[in-house]
């Protein structure tokens, strides 16, 4: 039993990276109906600009690095609407191939080493299980950012123009929402919150160039699980993950562990309807 | 007159010469495929750089008794794209002999390659199925490093010095993890220890504290990691550290690497880690002198990637300097090569290639070292 | 004769097929690259059939071109079955495989497919790399024998461009079939096809399984063609690679993964090399989504439109132009 609890308790610390991964993939989807390939690759900058430059000063301009990819990828986003792009799967493309650019100017620019800082010596302990303070700084994050999130969404005026635009785009649009600028802000907030991330894995068990695609498909993962068009339960969604993950490293073998975040996709996937309307169907 | 005649005649023979169009008899071309790009980069990279400064020096200093010319291609750590690379060098550059593919995978990939063409592969990998006298293309690879199995043997040997007898493993989800597990299993064996657990993940994962908490449970009185990916070793030697996995931990030679001694904080003082010579902290002489190269053409030393691949380069340039005038083709080569026994290389050991044996790097270019303040000090 | 003009699609690609043949016959290099070509077109028109035709965006072709190598190579290999069987073996597996998961994607937007079948994809990924008895685990398998008479790169070369222009005849009867047109109207209203009485899932289903098949067919040269395949060989990138050149191609365009396999291949191997490909692989797909967004081939009607209108006579220009617009 005791096995069993700190198997869940460190699932819980390291959910907390996914939830944050997924809070923009949500975002983007309900207001853009689209997936932002990249935040995988927005983490990796942040985790590599924060390893070059040390201490608070390496940790903002790595979240300034990994919003201003995104800002990119809103250009990109906007030129695509601009020019009448209908199809979802295009921009989901196009932020495919901004994450395999992003990669590549990392190995460039950085090289092949390991992304990882130390943070604390020091463990606490919780009944017994050891615990590092940076595992709680994460899930402390994760929830504060869900509930700045929160307020954000339901008690301020931007937020209530989000959750127009995500309801109901063309009429969102005729009540002079402008639409196409705050899905731009959405992708900049998956700058943010994926650098966030970044910054927590670089804490935590770093990573290196060959992890953005890897922590893109984690966040889609725990994104859809509570249904990818509430952004709240995306804190869940990341730590029912991270349990899962970790149950399965701890119990059964490695080939099961690592389909653990594939078999969460494909099983949510099969038995809802991702964002409503059947496939082809007249709206 | 005359001399002018001369002149002119020499700058045509240069012309002709540097053109290419002809290849004259005294040039060899030799083909460099290394995976230049994707995982394998960490070592191909590094292996690339060593070969091109060691050229350079030899070049400067007139060892070669004839002009040797490098093409260099990335294999991008992909099979297919090893063949099409090996293709190329073979059919487009005429080159004699590959340092190359990147790793064992692409070796297997390009082995076939080289039984048709006739173009002995020098790889650069310690994967032990691409010297398996099965093969059928057996007679045209060459490896010109340590075996994964004689690095698995070396470094258990120094873990069964600890008397541990139930030993853990933690290991990268990919050939070389899972073949060192193979070897850890049987050669642990004979050594008198047990693996009794065995723990994996992806280069990409996030966090490893369930995996170290799990050997923990298991009681294991040392660890045995074989991981070559930098990040993946920091990340398990902090997750071993956070659980309170006390036990020590031995590395195999993927971890070797300076990108990984960085990044380790001082907790994990005292863990060994096998290497390939120690070129980046405690180098030998013939190592110190290929850091000092390295060093003048302003690359840091990794690890031993630069020692690998230079190990190639002086196997090649050996036997093209022992076929002094002749004509030189890849059969003559690879008949060459399995003559040479004991040559000039930067890296330690005497490397020593047979018919029978075409693994030409033995233990005695293995050392055990030890992390110390983000170093890794050979131990005597 | 009439049979002849009605697929234009498969003329085309035979011309091109016989005349790229010809060309890569003189270099080795040149033959072995297009080689490797053909069945990276192969599985980019699998994932054209799957997206085009069926609107299900496959992202597990490139696992479906593992499957069908790997069961190449195990059939030769450990059973040694004759060579052209275990083209039967590499095509039927996958397409089984496709057939009994389809129910699971054909219900989804084409974004989740695209995710689901990510996820498919890489899950087949990890069990072909696990099952180390069948599959040779990491290191994969080695020493696949040949394909009977088909034994120089040469023959190789025409044995994939032949298997192309099979999979666009194939291909562009479907289009003009019964069962192309019912899928056509599934790709716009599903429940319009269902009121119209067609059987939207078996249909789906078998869409997906037949481009499973070809991409299957696809795995099967490769691995007799490199005589080696691991898990690296076919596997998600090979996966995404297609869609990109699907997509960048023209999805809806019969020969529009083969235009855009082409092209990928051809700028990728002009990039200065190593670290730098994939920032410019990543850049040059953002720029062919914004200037060609549908895609490469769907650029021609609008050339050729326009050089219509250049070439018409002063007088007569107005109307010319009307009448192009009022029918475009």
């Amino acid at each position: 039993m005791y096995v069993l609890t700190e198997y869940i308790v460190r699932g819980i610390q390291a959910g907390s990276i996914y939830g944050l991964l997924a809070l923009p993939m949500s975002l983007l989807f309900a207001t853009a109906g689209t997936i932002d390939f990249a935040v995988g690759a927005y983490a990796l900058l942040a985790a590599a600009v924060a390893t070059i430059i040390a201490g608070p000063l390496g940790i903002a301009v790595a979240i300034a690095a990994a919003v201003t990819a995104a800002a990119g990828m809103g250009v990109i986003f906007l030129v695509l609407t601009r020019i009448g792009t209908k199809d979802h799967i295009v921009f989901a493309l196009a932020s495919f191939g901004l994450a395999v650019a992003i990669a590549s100017f990392i190995l460039w620019q950085f090289g092949t080493q390991a992304f990882v800082r130390a943070s604390f010596s020091q463990f606490w302990s919780l009944g017994g299980i050891r615990i590092s303070p940076q595992g709680v700084i994460n899930l402390g994050l994760g929830a504060l950012v869900t509930l700045l999130l929160y307020l954000l969404l339901y008690w301020t005026d931007l937020g209530r123009m989000m959750r127009a635009a995500a309801a109901n785009p063309s009429g969102a649009e005729l009540a002079g929402i402008p639409v196409a600028r705050i899905q731009f802000g959405t992708y900049l907030a998956g700058g943010l919150l994926g650098g966030l991330a970044g910054i927590m894995i670089l804490y935590s068990a770093g990573l290196d160039f060959t992890a953005s695609l890897s922590l893109t498909l984690g966040g889609f993962g725990a994104a859809i699980i509570f249904g990818i068009t509430s952004p709240l339960r995306c804190l869940l969604g990341g730590i029912a993950m991270g349990v899962a993950e970790a149950l399965a490293a701890g119990y059964t073998s490695g080939m099961v562990t690592a389909m653990v975040p594939f078999l969460f996709v494909l099983i949510v996937l099969s038995a809802s309807n991702l964002g409503g309307a059947m496939a082809g169907d007249r709206p | 007159m005359r001399r002018l005649v001369s002149l002119v005649l020499s700058a045509a023979a240069a012309a002709v010469v540097s053109s290419g169009a002809a290849l004259s008899a005294d040039a060899v071309k030799i083909g460099v495929v290394l995976s230049l790009s994707g995982p394998a980069a960490v070592f191909g990279i590094p292996e690339r750089d060593a070969i091109q400064v060691v050229m350079e020096k030899l070049k400067a200093d007139g060892k070669l008794k004839r002009p040797i010319e490098l093409v260099i291609y990335d294999d991008k750590t992909n099979p297919t794209e090893a063949t099409r690379m090996v293709t190329q060098a073979i059919s487009n550059d005429k080159v004699v002999a590959i340092i190359g593919p990147g790793t064992g995978g692409n070796i297997l990939a390009a082995g076939p390659l080289a039984l048709r063409m006739q173009v002995p592969l020098l790889g650069p990998a310690g994967t032990m199925a691409i010297t398996d006298r099965k093969n059928e293309f057996y007679p045209w690879v060459f490896r010109v490093a340590p075996s994964d199995r004689v690095d698995v043997k070396v470094i258990l040997e120094d873990m069964a010095k600890s008397k541990a007898k139930k030993i853990g493993v933690f290991f990268q989800e990919d050939a070389y993890g899972k073949t060192g597990v193979d070897f850890a299993k049987e050669i642990g064996a004979t050594l008198g220890m047990e693996v009794v657990e065995t723990v994996s993940a992806p280069y990409a994962a996030t966090d490893l504290t369930a995996q170290a908490t799990r050997l923990r449970n298991a009681g294991v009185e040392a660890v045995f990691l074989q991981v070559s990916i930098s990040s993946l070793g920091a990340s398990f030697v902090k997750a071993a550290n956070q659980v309170g996995l006390t036990a020590p931990a031995y590395a195999n030679a993927g971890l070797a690497q300076r990108s990984f001694a960085e990044s380790v904080g001082s907790e994990v003082d005292g863990l060994r880690v096998l290497s390939i010579g120690n070129l980046p902290y405690d180098p030998s002489e013939g190592e110190a002198e290929l850091a000092r190269l390295l060093k003048q053409a302003g690359k840091v030393p990794q690890g031993w990637g630069e020692l690998v691949g230079s190990n190639g380069l002086m196997t090649v340039v050996a036997a093209v300097n022992a076929q002094g005038d002749k004509e030189i083709t890849g059969v003559t080569m690879r008949d060459t090569i399995e003559g040479l026994c004991g040559y000039p290389a930067y890296a330690r050991g005497k490397p020593c290639f047979s018919k029978d044996s075409h693994d030409g790097w033995a233990e005695d270019s293995l050392v055990i070292t030890e992390l110390r303040n983000k170093e890794l000090k050979t131990r005597r | 004769m009439r049979g002849f003009t009605r697929r234009p699609n498969t003329m085309i690609v035979l011309g091109l097929a016989v005349a790229s043949v010809a060309l890569a016959a003189r270099d080795p290099v040149w033959t072995d690259t297009w080689v490797i070509v053909g069945v990276f077109v192969l599985i980019a028109l699998s994932t054209g059939i799957s997206y085009g035709q069926a609107g299900i965006l496959s992202m597990s072709q490139g696992a479906f071109a593992a499957i069908g190598g790997y069961a190449a190579a195990v059939s030769t290999l450990r059973f040694r079955l004759p060579p052209g069987i275990d083209l039967l073996i590499a095509a039927a597996l996958p397409a089984l495989l496709a057939y009994g998961l389809a129910r699971l994607v054909t219900r989804l937007t084409p974004l989740a497919t695209a995710l689901a079948t990510l996820a498919l994809g890489s899950v087949i990924e990890i069990a072909l790399r696990n099952m180390d008895n069948i599959t040779g685990g990491y290191i994969g398998l080695a020493g696949i024998p040949g394909i009977g008479i088909i034994d120089t790169p040469l023959k190789y070369c025409v044995l994939v461009w032949v298997m192309i222009c099979l999979c666009v005849l194939m291909y562009e009867n479907l289009v003009n079939s019964p069962f192309g047109r019912a899928l056509n109207v599934i790709r716009h209203d599903r429940t319009r096809a269902q009121a119209d009485g067609v059987n939207v899932p078996q249909l789906l289903s078998a869409a997906f399984a037949f481009s499973a098949a070809i991409a299957g067919s696809a795995g099967w040269i490769y691995a007799h063609y490199i005589s080696y395949i691991s898990p690296n060989s076919l596997d998600t990138h090979t996966s995404i690679s297609a869609l990109l050149m699907t997509v960048i191609g023209g999805s809806g365009i019969i020969l529009g993964p083969l235009a855009g396999t082409v092209f990928l291949d051809v700028l990728v191997r002009h990039l200065p090399a190593q670290e730098l490909q994939g920032m410019f692989y990543g850049g040059a797909l953002i720029l062919i989504l914004i200037l060609a967004p549908t895609g490469l081939l769907g650029l021609v009607p609008a050339l050729l439109a326009r050089l219509r209108v250049h070439r018409a006579p002063r007088g007569t220009t107005k109307a010319a132009t009307v009448e192009r617009e009022a029918t475009q």
